[in-house]
């Protein structure tokens, strides 16, 4: 929920959409995969265009590359991401165990140490 | 809450608003590189002076247009339909509320202690104190434990209605005559908004909906005070 902006806090500025629907500031993943797609397709593009000095084809590749590189830092990012939150998540509620159990019967550690001291 | 003139999606405060705001915005990636190279191909074919009147088939092309598109659905597919079935698993609940709809506000019911219920009314402007939200606020709000499963039956006394909360990601029509079942769970506590979602008569707009999600004590705390 935003807050309602105070007197002397900068006003928030409208948040930029590339074709007025990709979000590239709030989604994790965007800049990059838009950033690395962009720079995938000058170098797919440009380096067709030294090889075979057909601009329109040129072209057309450097669209294929956009497309292609942008897709798969999509995923690549959003997997690595998914696994971190996942992480975060477990380590969270790791912490929170901690603090409720340290101590007490529930505790985990003093299971581990308990099953250590039996082997 | 949403923020004034905001387009996107609220902040997730469940799991599954979470991994719908994750689809959403893979969906809008593939939307966006569609987008992209169909106006691309709208200006090859404006700046084009090559011309084919003649044309008998193309069977390349054809495939192209044919197996990436499948493809494509299928890529949207999958993840939708894996949030989909997540959305129906059903844990073992720690409490069960009953949401009614009636015109034009909710009434709930906390069945699992004795017969603790309410009537939750939408605040007048007039009676908002200041940093509260018009049409928004209600005279009772429903009060949950957070971090729990919770199970909400909702349903309809009269016409049909819609229970929504957007930030928890849940919407499920209440039916005059039917159950329907929809799972609740908050990461954070908080307070979250919602409005009825399916039309209703004239004071359909002004039907909100708060949950209150608080600590398991404190949540305690407030159920054995309705009590008294």
């Amino acid at each position: 929920m935003a807050a309602v902006p105070e007197p002397d806090e900068p006003a928030k500025r409208k948040p930029f959409k590339l074709l007025g629907i990709l979000d590239v500031e709030n989604i994790p993943c965007a800049r990059d995969s838009i950033l690395y797609g962009s720079l995938g397709s000058v170098v797919a593009g440009f380096g067709h265009f030294l090889l075979t000095s057909r601009i329109r084809r040129s072209c057309d590749v450097g669209v294929g590359g956009f497309i292609l590189v942008t897709l798969g830092c999509w995923f690549h990012c959003r997997y690595n991401y998914a696994k971190q939150k996942i992480q975060q998540r477990i380590t969270r509620q790791g912490m929170k165990n901690k603090l409720l159990y340290e101590g007490t019967h529930l505790d985990p550690e003093r299971k581990q140490n308990n099953g250590n001291s039996s082997n | 809450m949403a923020a004034p003139a905001q387009l996107g999606l609220q902040n997730a405060a469940s799991p599954i608003m979470e991994e719908l705001i994750a689809f959403h915005d893979h969906a809008l990636m593939i939307i966006f590189l569609i987008s992209s190279l169909v106006l691309y191909i709208i200006s090859l074919m404006l700046t084009t002076k090559l011309t084919h009147t003649s044309t008998m088939n193309a069977q390349e092309i054809e495939m192209i247009w044919t197996i990436l598109p499948a493809m494509i659905l299928i890529m949207i597919a999958l993840p939708s339909l894996r949030i989909l079935y997540m959305t129906d698993e059903f844990n073992k609940p720690y409490l069960t509320l009953k949401a009614i709809g009636h015109q034009w506000y909710w009434s709930y019911e906390y069945s699992d202690y004795e017969d603790l219920a309410f009537d939750s009314y939408i605040m007048p402007t007039y009676f908002l104190e200041p940093g509260e939200f018009r049409l928004l606020e209600v005279d009772n709000r429903t009060t949950l434990p957070m971090e729990a499963d919770i199970r909400v039956l909702i349903s309809s006394q009269d016409v049909l209605h819609s229970w929504a909360v957007p930030s928890l990601g849940v919407k499920t029509d209440a039916i005059p005559g039917r159950l329907n079942q929809a799972m609740v769970a908050s990461m954070r506590p908080g307070l979250y908004y919602g409005q009825c979602s399916e039309i209703c008569g004239s004071n359909h707009s002004f039907m909100p909906i708060v949950l209150e999600f608080i600590y398991f004590q404190d949540f305690e705390v407030w159920a054995s005070y309705l009590y008294i």
